[in-house]
Formats: structure tokens, C-alpha cells, sequence
């Protein structure tokens, strides 16, 4: 596993804030934005020219979001000891996601799209699919390539398909994952949409003021069970489910039908029954909509809830890589018998009284579910069980 | 793989109703835009706010969505590409200010897939595959793999993308548009670079029941390469793995016209049996990252009427009665794919 977020640069930073309950949130320092001061983000404290040399990524046309994800890549390659011979053979997948790809050069971008004269050295790397490409021409990854944009759960439905690509034999091992970077493009689409908070997000608390930005990556290496002999295995993938909740292009329904069905479907995926589940890592946004409709979910399917919390207050949204970050949260919650606790949140939901975890504890998870919902009513389950 | 049931097709031609792919349109300039139907099916209210990819990917699915669908699954590189630069446009133009969120909510490459699930109250699978020229082969194998896992299921699949005044001035830029003015197949005899702009939007209802069918999904490949020898061996193996020697065969050519990715298409050209019909259709489509979602809607067309306008072939050939279809298509020169499409 490899990640990079607001919570830190490696798998053992982002662990040791969860622990710590430490916030990556804070202004922006390399965002260039009017709302850098105004607005709390989740930033990854590395510039992008850092970046650029630490990963010798100096070819022109590469992205902070190109960056973003190749930073993971690495690490999770590494972590994984995948060989050169197997990360180049033809049976391994690469799957990403993200929503903004090089849209993040906002700037560039209005440039290249309105202006006659020369474009930029970025003119062909704003579109979703040009981070995942980068991996794949940097690497000479000659697998099935591909990359998915279901919004915020964009990630979690990357770890979905190269799964099934290696349950259906197309591939024998897969690396999947996602990446996002901060961008004036998102900062001032969900802003037009009133739904960023001017404080730190507090998910699922009464007085939530709604979401923080972030940006990160994340990238996981999947291998068949039987092709694990001599691999760290961390975790198993059990269940997953991709659900539309079919009611509005930018909010969920009252009952949250597509997350009751993704969590219910991933249950049987799994097959599980609800309290089998010992915690939830939630979608948990900290908008109005998202954790009142995600807390109606969870009582509609669990009746009790089991224990749960939002990470989002740690890192932000981070878009495209929200459903692979909160993927390894989830991993490393079980593997290290440990479950992280929420910070910011002080009240409950009055109409539902859901308390998240507020409290770093050790305990022994056999099957954590983590979330991930977006816009157009792309709504993703999945569950992760102890090897 | 699976069976084509329903087709539907919003392109440059007249693909979507009364159909006609024999007397054909020439591009405007270097451009070949969408026919666009009127959108009987569309609220109106819904229709006002639809940027062109997700009107005429939604105008096309729902001609053929009736049929309830299991889940909708749909390829597209750019989404609602002028929405989006609408959206930052008018982030840079007003400096930041308050923005009005429509064009924003648009412009997710999601929309497609996201607005005929909410038209069509499709709680299922919604999936949308966003890798640039090979987004709509994923999409395919997506659909093969959901069909596997629940034999009885429906699914739409689909192909979408647009030319926006945006995404062509980067295209432009990035000198993939030929500068001499093109009529028809002569696309193919300028012996320079680039090729004309295109878009469109095909959709398939697809599921495992022979019965009906269209036609068949044999198999999908892909690959991401530069290297015309690794792309010729492929073909090869793709021949050979599906026993493709003795079949009245139609290849089905992407070529773009571009000079600089001739040597993919000659490389393969030199693998396939000399008997084999060739066919391009790029003069029709123009070039786009989904168009292979037109090049499968035209075999699954040509297929069932088993008839192939004179304009489509490279070679002369009197043939007829194809029984498959193989497509090889490439975009930009380092993503590519093998579709093979059969009668039955």
C-alpha cells in the first residue's frame, strides 16, 4: 500500500495522525486560489516542483495530480515487492481514478482552451485519464489499463474492477487506486454549491458547516489469495458494491437508497451478515445532505450501527482518491487491531443521535466497511476482512 | 463474451433514425459534428440545461432504455467537456466570484451515466470509464464481467464524447486536425499529419440470450504501447486464439488519416489473411477517444443487413456475407484495441 494525503506523505505518517487524531487541515501554502486564506484545505505539504525532483518526474507535461499519484505508486510498489518482471508483465492491471486529472493548471487550461497561439506543455495532460497513462508509459505496465471518474467514490470503484479483473482471470494481480490534487476548478465548483465549511469539517456533528477540500493518493496492490505465499499480506477484500441512488445530480435521497443498497449489496458480496461488521469507515463529508442521508443508511441496514467515523476530518475530501485513502484507513484499522477516532465532533445528529468513535482504541476487527459516495448519485461499498 | 440486443447511434451521420450510412456527410472544416435529433424524450426543462455530450448520450440511451436495464455503464473520455470550460471560464473571467453551480454540476465526467440513471430511476451498477481513447473498451469488459457475475442481467453500455469549442482549440493545438480541407475518404490519401475532429454517442442494450441478438461480442483486447511489432505480434496471437483464418472476415480500420500512426494500421494490415476485407470509417466518425463505440455500432449495423456502402472499403472487393468484424482502432498512437464482432 502506498498514500499520500493532508495526514501525511507515507503509510506510517497517515497512521500516526489517525492515531494521534491529528488534522491535516489547515490554510493552503502552495494552492494559489483567492480562497487559500479564506478556506481550510487538506494540503499536501510538498511543493510541486519538491515533487518533481524527489521523483524525478521532470518530464514536461506532468501534473501536481501525475505527481500525487506516482508518490503512492511508489511507495505501494515498494511496500508491496512486486519485481520489475512482474509490475512489466502483461498480467498486471493498473487501475486508477480521479476527477480532476490536470485540471489542477486551471490557468493553463483556460489558456490552451480559448487562445490561438502556442499551447502549453500541459495540452495534453488535463483530462482523467492522462495520470494513469504517465503510470503506465513511466512504468512500461503493459496489463490492462484503465481509469474510473464516478466522482467522490471514483477510487473505491477503481479497487472494484481490477478485483473483478482478476476474479474473471483477466488479470493476476492488479494495482488500483486513485488521486486527486486541490484545484480553483473543484474549490469554486463545490463552493458555488455552498457546501465548503470556513472551519475544520466536523462529519457528522449537529452543527456541521459542510466539507473541507483535500488532495492525496492512494494505491493498493491486489494478488489472487492463492498468489500470496510469499507476499505481506495486510488484508482481504471481501465485498463491494456500486449502487446509484438515482435522485439528484449533487445530493442524495431523503431514505439514501443508493447507500443502503451499496452497503447491503457489499454484505452480500461478502456474504455476511450486518452485524458481522465491526466498524465503518464513512463517507461522512460533513455537509447537511451526506451524513444525515449516510446515518439514515446506516440505521436503516444495521438498526444499531456499528461503531464508525469519518476520516474526512483528517484529510478533507480528497475527490478521486477519498475511496483508495479510506481503503488503507480501513486496512490498517484491521491489521493493526486499532480503530481511529473522529475529531471536531461534539454533538449528534438531533433527528438521528449517531455518535461516532471519539476515541483512539485498540480492538480486534475481523470486517470493516468503508464508503464512498459522489455526485450523480455514485454511491460504492466495500469491505475489507482480516486476512 | 455477450450479445448485442438494442442499438442506438446519434453521429455525424444518419445513424438514429431512418437510417442511412450509404449517401454520407462531409466535414465542415475540419470538423464533423453530431446530426442531432430532436429529443422527444427529454423533458425540456431537464434538456435546457444539458451541455451536447450528455444531450445526445442521454438522447441515445433512451431510445433503447425502456428495456430496464440492470445497470448503466458508459465510456467516455471528456464528459461534458464545454460545460466544464463554460464553468472555468467563468472562474478566471470573474476573478473567483459567486458562480452558479449548473455548469459545475454538468461538468463531471460522471454526468452521462449519472442523468440517464436519474431519468430513468436506475438504482443499479453506474459506472463510467474515463481512459481516454480506450474508456469504451473498458466499458465493454466491465459489461462482459458484470454478465459473468449475474447471467441473467441487463446492461446499457455506451460510448459518448463531444468536440466542444474548448477540447477542439486543444486538440488543435496539440496539432492533431489536418489543415487541407477534406471531402469524404480522401482523408485518407493526404500523406500528412493529423485528421479530422469528430464525435458522437452509441449505446448498446446487451446481455447473455442468443435469441434476438444482433449481434455477439467475441472478445476485446488492449494495449498500451508505441511499438508497431509488439501491436503486430498481438494480432497474431489475437487471430490465432480466436480461430480466425478461415471466416469471411471484415477488418475494420481505424486509420485517422495521420501519417504518423500509418505504420500501426500497415503493421496490421501485413498479419491479417490476404483474404479479409478491409474497411475504414474514420471519413464518417472522424476521430475522437470513443469512436470505437461507433465503429461497433456500424459492424453490429452492418452485420445484420449485411451490406457494406462501397465508401467503407480500402480495397475493391465484391465480398458481402461477412460473419465477423474485427476493429482495430488506436488512438494517438499508444492506445489500442481489438474488438471482434460476430453474427452470431
Amino acid at each position: 500500500m502506498g498514500i499520500i494525503s493532508a495526514a501525511g506523505n507515507n503509510l506510517a505518517a497517515n497512521r500516526n495522525s489517525l492515531m494521534l487524531g491529528k488534522s491535516g487541515i489547515a490554510s493552503a501554502e502552495f494552492l494559489s486560489t483567492k480562497y487559500a486564506s479564506l478556506l481550510p484545505f487538506g494540503e499536501v505539504k510538498i511543493s510541486t516542483q519538491e515533487l518533481k525532483e524527489k521523483l524525478k518526474a521532470q518530464e514536461p507535461g506532468v501534473t501536481r495530480t501525475s505527481l500525487l499519484a506516482l508518490h503512492a505508486f511508489e511507495e505501494a510498489i515498494k511496500d508491496s515487492g512486486l519485481t520489475n518482471a512482474e509490475l512489466n508483465s502483461s498480467d498486471t492491471a493498473l487501475i486508477g481514478a480521479d476527477t480532476v486529472g490536470g485540471m489542477c493548471l486551471t490557468d493553463e487550461l483556460y489558456h490552451d482552451a480559448n487562445k490561438h497561439e502556442q499551447g502549453s506543455e500541459y495540452i495534453s495532460s488535463y483530462d482523467c485519464g492522462s495520470v494513469n497513462m504517465y503510470l503506465q508509459s513511466r512504468y512500461h505496465i503493459k496489463g490492462i489499463g484503465n481509469t474510473i471518474n464516478t466522482a467522490c467514490s471514483s477510487s473505491a470503484n477503481a479497487i472494484m474492477y481490477g478485483a473483478r479483473l482478476i476474479q474473471h482471470g483477466f488479470a493476476k494481480r492488479a494495482i488500483v487506486g486513485g488521486c486527486d490534487s486541490l484545484a480553483k476548478f473543484t474549490i469554486n465548483g463545490f463552493n458555488a454549491l455552498r457546501i465548503l465549511s470556513d472551519e475544520p469539517c466536523r462529519p457528522f456533528d449537529a452543527n456541521r458547516k459542510g466539507l473541507n477540500l483535500g488532495e492525496g493518493g492512494a494505491f493498493l496492490v491486489l494478488e489472487k489469495e492463492e498468489n500470496t505465499a510469499n507476499r505481506h499480506v495486510y488484508a482481504q477484500l471481501t465485498g463491494y458494491c456500486n449502487s446509484n441512488d438515482a435522485y439528484h445530480p449533487s445530493s442524495l435521497s431523503e431514505n439514501g437508497d443508493g447507500p443502503y443498497l451499496a452497503m447491503k449489496g457489499a454484505l452480500e458480496v461478502a456474504n455476511i451478515s450486518s452485524d458481522k461488521i465491526d466498524f465503518i469507515n464513512a463517507h461522512g463529508t460533513g455537509t447537511e445532505n451526506n451524513d444525515e442521508v449516510e446515518s439514515k443508511a446506516m440505521i436503516r441496514l444495521f438498526e444499531k450501527p456499528p461503531l464508525f467515523a469519518s476520516s474526512k476530518a483528517n484529510t478533507g475530501h480528497t475527490l478521486g482518491g477519498a475511496g483508495a485513502i479510506e481503503a488503507i484507513y480501513s486496512i490498517l484499522s484491521i491489521y493493526n487491531g486499532e480503530v481511529y477516532p473522529e475529531i471536531n465532533f461534539s454533538d449528534p445528529i438531533p433527528n438521528v443521535g449517531l455518535m461516532p468513535v471519539s476515541k483512539y482504541q485498540k480492538m480486534d476487527l475481523r470486517h470493516v466497511m468503508s464508503n464512498s459516495f459522489g455526485f450523480g448519485g455514485n454511491c460504492s461499498s466495500l469491505i475489507f476482512s482480516k486476512a | 463474451m455477450f450479445y448485442f440486443h438494442h442499438i442506438s447511434c446519434i453521429s455525424p451521420q444518419k445513424t438514429f433514425a431512418d437510417i442511412d450510412i450509404e449517401n454520407i456527410n462531409s466535414p465542415a472544416g475540419d470538423k464533423l459534428l453530431v446530426a442531432e435529433p430532436v429529443y422527444e424524450e427529454i423533458p425540456l426543462g431537464i434538456l435546457r440545461r444539458m451541455g451536447k455530450a450528455v444531450r445526445i448520450g442521454v438522447g441515445t440511451a433512451l431510445k433503447i432504455v425502456k428495456h430496464n436495464p440492470d445497470g448503466i455503464v458508459i465510456g467516455t473520455s471528456n464528459g461534458g467537456m464545454e460545460d466544464c470550460i463554460k464553468f472555468l471560464n467563468q472562474i478566471i473571467e470573474y476573478d473567483e466570484g459567486m458562480l452558479t453551480p449548473t455548469n459545475f454540476v454538468q461538468s463531471t465526467t460522471n454526468a452521462v451515466a449519472a442523468q440517464i440513471g436519474l431519468l430513468t430511476s436506475n438504482k443499479g451498477y453506474n459506472c463510467t470509464h474515463v481512459h481516454r481513447g480506450l474508456a469504451f473498451e473498458n466499458a465493454m469488459m466491465d459489461v462482459d464481467m458484470l454478465l459473468k457475475e449475474n447471467s441473467s442481467h441487463n446492461y446499457l453500455l455506451g460510448g459518448v464524447d463531444e468536440i466542444s469549442a474548448y477540447n477542439y482549440n486543444i486538440e488543435l493545438l496539440g496539432g492533431w486536425y489536418k489543415k487541407e480541407k477534406i471531402t469524404g475518404t480522401d482523408l485518407y490519401d493526404q500523406h500528412s499529419e493529423g485528421s479530422i475532429a469528430g464525435e458522437g454517442a452509441a449505446m448498446f442494450l446487451a446481455n447473455n440470450n442468443d435469441k434476438n441478438a444482433i449481434a455477439r461480442l467475441q472478445a476485446v483486447r488492449i494495449f498500451h504501447s508505441e511499438d508497431e511489432n509488439l501491436i503486430a505480434d498481438e494480432l497474431k496471437k489475437f487471430i490465432s486464439e480466436n480461430f480466425l483464418e478461415e471466416e469471411s472476415l471484415l477488418f475494420f480500420s481505424g486509420e485517422n488519416g495521420d501519417i504518423r500512426f500509418q505504420k500501426y494500421y500497415s503493421a496490421c494490415e501485413e498479419v491479417i489473411n490476404k483474404d479479409y476485407t478491409v474497411a475504414h470509417f474514420k471519413h464518417i466518425t472522424g476521430e475522437y477517444p470513443s469512436v470505437s463505440a461507433i465503429a461497433v455500432w456500424l459492424s453490429c449495423y452492418i452485420l445484420k443487413e449485411q451490406k457494406l456502402p462501397e465508401h467503407f472499403l480500402k480495397y475493391p472487393s465484391t465480398k458481402k456475407d461477412f460473419s465477423k468484424i474485427l476493429i482495430y482502432n488506436n488512438y494517438k498512437g499508444i492506445q489500442h484495441s481489438f474488438i471482434l464482432i460476430s453474427k452470431k
